[in-house]
């Protein structure tokens, strides 16, 4: 899996491509578990390029978000693709997680 | 002739004139792609499947949660190998998977769903396993344990 790291306006974007499975959630979490222990915890997880969940991402996510949002901030997902997409819903994730089609909204979304 | 045994001989008869994969992988989690990539070629081979990424991706996870579960508890850390066996069968069209180890043995029925209506960081496993698939048994002996997962297409 690639990890590419930025930032704008104040909000860390993580984004991934290829796989992110059991084997690959280490160095994410890693990298969430910074990135999360930082005021302003706002973090942006673009999927576009991820083809591949399992429940251990989810998990990782899921942990993400509540570290963030313990520091008052939170971690945003986007450009999840369709079949992934699938995933969140099975597991009604999709109502925990801030799921935008684009980076650039996601980011917005931190300044509302 | 007895049940269980005219029950096998008719599981053979499908078997002998299903097209059979087998491969065996190491019980570790950076192998475990590898069975997925076998899932897409085969799914990718047959002809006239409606959805077909959502069906290759179906298996695919369903599979891999099963393995990782083997590498996770079955294993536990030692070394071991995972026997996978694919079985494309006609009328109607199913895709079986067949997963051995010779790893711990769990209860399947002890293992309780997740509670959906609040977010978990763990239990999501065998309740996709159970989501994506039509049929999932699990046959428990010490030292040989089997997986059966079906989906119809």
């Amino acid at each position: 899996m690639e990890l590419k790291l930025r930032s704008a306006n104040n909000v860390q974007i993580l984004e991934l491509a290829g796989r992110f499975d059991t084997y690959t959630a280490g160095e994410v979490r890693q990298w969430i578990e910074e990135a999360a222990a930082k005021e302003p915890a706002n973090i942006v997880v673009n999927l576009q390029g991820v083809d591949f969940v399992d429940s251990t991402a989810l998990a990782t996510l899921v942990q993400g978000v509540k570290n963030c949002r313990q520091l008052n901030g939170d971690l945003r997902l986007c450009g999840v693709q369709q079949s992934v997409r699938m995933v969140f819903e099975l597991t009604r994730l999709d109502r925990f997680f801030e799921v935008y089609s684009q980076e650039t909204e996601a980011v917005k979304a931190f300044a509302n | 002739m007895n049940a269980a045994r005219k029950n096998q001989e008719s599981i053979n008869e499908v078997y002998l004139k299903a097209d059979v994969i087998r491969l065996t992988v190491p019980a570790q989690h950076k192998f475990l792609n590898v069975v997925g990539t076998c899932i897409r070629a085969l799914i990718t081979n047959e002809s006239n499947v409606s959805d077909r990424d959502t069906l290759i991706y179906n298996i695919e996870l369903a599979v891999h949660e099963a393995c990782a579960n083997i590498v996770e508890h079955a294993y536990a850390g030692l070394s071991g190998r995972i026997e996978v066996a694919f079985t494309l069968v006609e009328e109607p069209r199913r895709f079986i998977v067949e997963l051995g180890d010779n790893g711990r043995s769990f209860d399947l029925s002890t293992v309780s769903a997740p509670d959906l209506t609040k977010p978990q960081t763990g239990g999501y496993g065998l309740f996709l396993v159970h989501q994506l698939m039509d049929k999932v048994d699990y046959y428990p002996e010490p030292g040989n344990n089997h997986w059966r997962l079906v989906k119809q297409y």
